[in-house]
């Protein structure tokens, strides 16, 4: 699928993205949130952000969705070792560029099984992601499906690659590897 | 470094600058002076900040986070604390958001006037980047007369601020807004009205606008690509809902966008001017009333060992927009996690595009236009490979190289 880079100059209602993501999602939606961002004098409503947590099968599903609305800003990944499972959460905005105080922020919570850590690259659709998608490679160990450079981005060449700093369980750093400073 | 029969030279620049921050290695691959392709590579300074975080509580992560960068400590605080207040529901108050706007866009101000003054230094404009320096020493007063430091405020926390705004500090704002609408303009008109500057930056490190769109670009980055993409105006936090600010562009000025390096520097240097509206805005209109949402630290932290959640703070910083994303577990003291991106992590994604089909000279100007959070180019190693031949440059033998070519560019 391709999608011009452009920003759209109008912006939908959350609740109608609320249920684009709804219906691109099914069965596989898990959590849903809508918040509301209050700030200023009067204390009032300035912008949105929307937090879905969702099966990993409707990961390709639903950034495609999105992307049918506005290019889709991506901002960051951020994850966790949960566990049994990783969570990725992806960090990204609609209709940056539609006016103000519509922009809305999108936030994708994807848990993945440590036994089948991988998830598809959205970088030929989002450039932008490619550091992110590097960093979560290297750092929690997720194997991103098409991600053409895997080379590693923070860590140093001579870093064994078996061992994910951010992760809890043996493949975390042990304490040798933890150079206390003070 | 000889041109010819298309031989290509790989070229490193950086890591690391022992006097600055934040060091890149950037490799050039170049044909005689033409870069034909840039790679970079970050990591030369990765500190783990985000995993020390799991051993600390919020209010101690608030100094960790200052401490990411020494330009835009503030930014980098409000961005967590905001993260925080979003994860445990927390309100803060009024008079507390003034204050944090405040702060952000004098920080702006002295982020923007310096970087505008280091890219004049690269090109070899030596008396723009003087009086740059000169010129931003006012606002560094200032900051320092309302929080008692130049740089790593110590004055946000989360649900407020620590220091109030004194009638004195009030004052000392207003007479630095009068002393920059008086001198600014000189220096803004010395840099965009002189042929040389424009010639070194016009048609240079060229960021179109649908790549700025493709790669996430941020900040004055993405708006010297010509997209109004601004968080103060897309999605207001603290004061700025009352503030009523615009992207600035410089389409509205110029007519046209090229996305060049002189539009970043333009985008940059009208956003001081923008800036000094917005600080008398909040200077006048700054309300009355606590500047806290619990003053009493051991019952704030009680309340956020209790608490439990996500949550998401971003801040148009002076690069662009910074993200902070942290988890709070119900029980645990200290963070489950914290994820921090600055703006050149976003930024950086770019770089290579913009170096496509650059000169050598023009490299150091390229990396500072971003306006990154590095300062790399110790030395450059010049290598060809096939004839097993290396060459040293230094800082500023390639710094030498920039301000040739603008000595050629004035016929001397």
């Amino acid at each position: 699928m391709t999608c011009r880079p452009e920003y759209v100059k109008e912006c939908k209602c959350p609740e109608e993205v609320l249920n684009c993501i709804r219906e691109a999602l099914g069965d596989s939606l898990l959590d849903i949130e809508l918040r509301e961002r209050m700030d200023g004098a009067p204390r009032r409503v300035l912008y949105r952000d929307i937090w879905v947590r969702f099966e990993r099968e409707a990961y390709l599903p639903l950034v495609d969705r999105l992307r049918t609305l506005d290019f889709l800003h991506f901002h960051v990944m951020s994850g966790n070792d949960d566990g049994d499972f990783v969570t990725l959460n992806l960090h990204c905005s609609l209709f940056r560029e539609a006016g103000e105080g519509h922009r809305l922020g999108i936030n994708l919570i994807v848990p993945s099984p440590k036994n089948d850590l991988s998830i598809p690259s959205l970088n030929s659709r989002i450039p932008g992601t490619e550091y992110s998608e590097r960093e979560m490679r290297e750092m929690l160990g997720i194997h991103f499906e098409g991600l053409p450079n895997t080379d590693l981005l923070f860590l140093p060449e001579n870093w064994d690659e078996e061992i994910k700093p951010w992760r809890r369980d043996e493949t975390g750093p042990s304490p040798e590897h933890v150079r206390e400073l003070s | 470094m000889a041109a010819g029969a298309h031989k290509t030279y790989r070229i490193p620049i950086g890591p690391v600058h022992v006097g600055l921050k934040e060091p890149v290695t950037t490799w050039l691959d170049v044909d005689g002076e033409r870069i034909v392709k840039a790679t970079v590579r970050p990591g030369a300074i990765h500190r783990g900040i985000e995993w020390m975080a799991r051993e600390r509580n919020p209010i101690q992560v608030i100094y960790l986070a200052e401490r990411i960068c020494g330009i835009c400590s503030f930014t980098h605080i409000i961005a967590f604390v905001r993260a925080v207040e979003d994860a445990a529901k927390i309100e803060v108050p009024i008079r507390a958001q003034y204050i944090r706007s405040l702060v952000l866009e004098l920080e702006r101000v002295h982020s923007h006037i310096l970087w505008a003054g280091v890219a004049c230094y690269t090109f070899g404009y030596d008396s723009a980047f003087n009086l740059g320096m000169l010129l931003r020493e006012k606002v560094m007063d200032v900051l320092e007369a309302l929080t008692g430091n130049r740089v790593n405020y110590g004055v946000g926390t989360v649900g407020g601020v620590r220091r109030d705004l004194t009638p004195n500090a009030a004052a000392a704002v207003r007479e630095m807004i009068g002393f920059y609408r008086r001198e600014f303009q000189t220096f803004l008109d010395v840099v965009t009205e002189d042929p040389i500057a424009k010639a070194r930056m016009r048609n240079v490190g060229v960021l179109s606008t649908e790549n700025a769109v493709a790669y996430c670009a941020l900040g004055p980055t993405a708006r010297g690509s010509g997209l109004r993409v601004d968080l103060r105006y897309s999605s207001p936090y603290e004061a700025y809902g009352d503030l009523g600010v615009k992207p600035l562009v410089p389409q509205d000025y110029t007519g046209e966008v090229f996305g060049d390096v002189f539009d970043r520097f333009f985008v940059r240097v009208m956003e001081v001017v923008q800036s000094l509206d917005l600080l008398e805005k909040i200077v006048d209109g700054i309300p009355e009333g606590p500047i806290a949402w619990e003053p009493k630290l051991p019952k704030a932290l009680a309340y956020l060992k209790a608490a439990d959640g996500t949550g998401l703070g971003m801040i148009e910083g002076p690069r662009g927009d910074d993200t902070h994303v942290v988890k709070l577990t119900k029980g645990e003291e200290n963070l489950t996690w914290w994820k921090v991106r600055a703006p050149t992590y976003s930024n950086a994604v770019s770089w290579p595009l913009m170096f496509m089909n650059q000169e050598i000279a023009d490299a150091p100007l390229i990396i500072n236009s971003i306006d990154p959070c590095i300062s790399c180019m110790e030395r450059i190693l010049v290598s060809d490979k096939k004839n097993g031949r290396s060459e040293i440059m230094t800082r500023a033998q390639i710094m030498e190289k920039s301000r040739e070519k603008t000595r050629g560019l004035m016929g001397s």
